[in-house]
């Protein structure tokens, strides 16, 4: 993809699924095997390196007529050493920012410090254009109502099913009735792919990685959130599991128009569902721009950042 | 001059080659000394305030009745059994010794007295909340424990809940209402064990056990006309004892960290302090009632 940024956007040929029905002419066909490794390594490939649809990709956002919906201006961070250093950068309505970095560079800091779980030493957050920082905990709790956040490991509550998991948020801050909630938390079990009158009754613990993962994603987003929160949403999971939570991401902002930060270290997710990217490196933010920006990149951090990929 | 020297893995916490003691090290324990004492001080003052929090939202909405009413279930009704069983035997074991040492003064008749002011006023409140600290107070460290390291406490927040009020709040006010309820049992189950042991073995009839035990109870006084006042002391204690248990519980489970093994030290850590915490406790409300009950 770093050969040809373009080709996000289009089709590659030597990515083709195999297919069925007929094929366009050049296209290698790849036949299924009895080999498990070999019949593994194509399922890979589906999920991986499959050509994207326009559908599939984050829709554009008009910056000049969009609005800033997140913005850390100068943000410095630290406990016993330093954790973020002067990091600033803005979301836009509707738009997608994947922050990216090595482990243990603070990017799930970031995602806190959206949430007013920590508060910077230097700079200030905002959402929404509130300044949150100076915010007491009973406004903070409400400006986290405007959020959705999805965990690393989905964070469900182990002692409530999974229609109580997401009906907890419609409880606490709406005043829908029972039938209204159980709708809205159907129409959200659907919207993540999963049959609402298969998995509402199940606890979390009966639930696969990427079930949780999704329910996690419903959760979060059933109070209609404005903005959605990601925490290494891929990380742990299967190539499949980890292009359905990416495409899932992706049609949370197009067909929602959901702004989301996206934090991750999956790099090949990122190029799929960002419209920016933030790379963080020793503190500092080092890259910020589009997909197609990083990938033109001469900037030789970026490169070995980027490695094969 | 002697210098105890903490071994650990930092190369500073090494003692030195020679036999010099350099003495810029000095400063180094003192302020390592003085920093773990603000560390405690810390701790104790996020443990008061986390109480107030706790029994301020109980006070205020929104307020889980849901919640309350299922920890009054795990602490108080699911603790039953094992309180039933510790009461029964311990005025079992306590009728049976008092009778051995009466028995040389003729006076084995007063074994009922001795059952029920033990019982009531110290044993009753002290064995129950031992019992619900060791089950309880473990069962909320590691149910707190294991949500704060797989980010449920997050989520909490996240959502727009205050987990103490979501989740400290309750607990507390249900050990504030069920240890008492739990000792009120204990003390008669106790007393019943006492009767039991008295008649079968020491002879005493079942009759005469009872008259003393109740001799025992009104011998204090009243307050209020009807409320014994070996009753009031007996359950002053377990509501202080309850607030201890719950708190510590929910004070060492919210500040796990270190993943399943974090759970596993804030479940004992739990344990011992609150054991600990009652029975020092115990001691000095003891005092405080006997002086004001005596005046």
């Amino acid at each position: 993809m770093t050969d040809n940024p373009e080709g996000r956007r289009g089709s590659d040929d030597r990515r083709q699924a195999p297919t069925d029905g007929p094929v366009a002419p050049n296209t290698p066909i790849r036949r299924p095997s009895d080999d498990l490794r070999v019949r593994a390594a194509i399922r890979n490939e589906l999920a991986t390196d499959r050509p994207i649809e326009p559908g599939e990709l984050p829709a554009l956002v008009n910056e000049r007529t969009a609005e800033n919906v997140i913005a850390l201006d100068h943000v410095s961070l630290a406990f016993d050493e330093p954790i973020l250093s002067d990091v600033s950068f803005t979301a836009l309505a509707g738009e997608t920012i994947v922050v990216a970095g090595e482990s243990g560079t603070g990017k799930s800091t970031i995602l806190k410090l959206l949430l007013r779980l920590l508060v910077p030493d230097k700079g200030t957050v905002f959402i929404d254009d509130e300044e949150i920082t100076e915010l007491n905990f009973p406004d903070a709790l409400k400006v986290r109502q405007k959020m959705g956040m999805v965990f690393q490991g989905a964070a469900l509550f182990d002692s409530m099913t999974v229609f109580e998991n997401i009906a907890y948020p419609l409880r606490e801050h709406t005043t829908l009735d029972e039938d209204e909630i159980e709708a809205r938390v159907r129409e959200k079990l659907s919207f993540v792919d999963l049959d609402p009158d298969r998995v509402m009754e199940q606890l979390p613990s009966d639930l696969s990685g990427g079930m949780r993962k999704r329910v996690g994603v419903a959760r979060g987003m059933a109070n209609n959130p404005k903005i959605m929160l990601y925490d290494e949403p891929t990380s742990g999971l299967d190539p499949l599991t980890t292009a359905t939570i990416t495409h899932l991401i992706i049609k949370l902002q197009r067909e929602l128009a959901v702004t989301s930060v996206v934090v991750t270290h999956d790099i090949r997710s990122a190029f799929r569902m960002a419209s920016k990217i933030a790379v963080l490196a020793e503190k500092r933010i080092v890259f910020f721009g589009t997909p197609e920006e990083m990938s033109a990149s001469d900037d030789k951090y970026l490169r070995d950042f980027l490695g094969g990929f | 001059m002697a210098y105890i020297w903490l071994r650990g893995h930092r190369p500073e916490c090494q003692p030195p080659a020679s036999n010099a003691i350099a003495s810029h090290q000095r400063p180094h324990l003192i302020e390592r000394f003085n920093e773990g004492a603000k560390r405690r001080v810390h701790s104790l003052q996020e443990f008061f305030v986390l109480g107030g929090k706790a029994i301020g939202f109980a006070f205020s909405r929104p307020f889980y009745r849901a919640d309350l009413i299922q920890q009054m279930d795990s602490i108080g009704v699911q603790s039953l059994p094992i309180v039933l069983l510790t009461g029964f035997f311990t005025g079992m074991v306590l009728a049976l010794q008092s009778s051995v040492q009466l028995k040389t003064f003729g006076a084995t008749m007063y074994i009922g007295r001795l059952v029920a002011a033990s019982m009531i006023r110290e044993l009753g409140p002290v064995l129950a909340g031992l019992m619900v600290a060791g089950r309880v107070g473990s069962g909320i460290a590691a149910q707190l424990g294991s949500m704060r390291v797989t980010e449920q406490i997050d989520a909490l927040n996240t959502l727009g809940t205050d987990p103490i009020r979501k989740l400290v709040t309750p607990r507390v006010l249900a050990a504030l209402i069920m240890v008492p309820a739990l000792t009120v049992i204990n003390d008669f189950a106790g007393i019943f064990g006492g009767s039991i042991i008295s008649s079968a073995y020491v002879g005493i009839p079942t009759s005469l056990y009872w008259r003393t035990v109740f001799e025992q109870i009104a011998a204090d006084g009243f307050i209020f006309r009807y409320i014994p006042t070996d009753f009031i002391q007996g359950l002053i204690k377990p509501f202080v004892f309850g607030a201890i248990i719950s708190l510590v519980g929910c004070n060492f489970g919210l500040k796990t960290t270190g993943g399943t093994e974090g759970v596993g030290v804030a479940t004992t850590r739990t344990v011992v302090t609150a054991s600990i915490l009652l029975l020092v406790v115990d001691y000095f409300i003891t005092q405080i009632l006997l002086a004001v009950f005596a005046s």
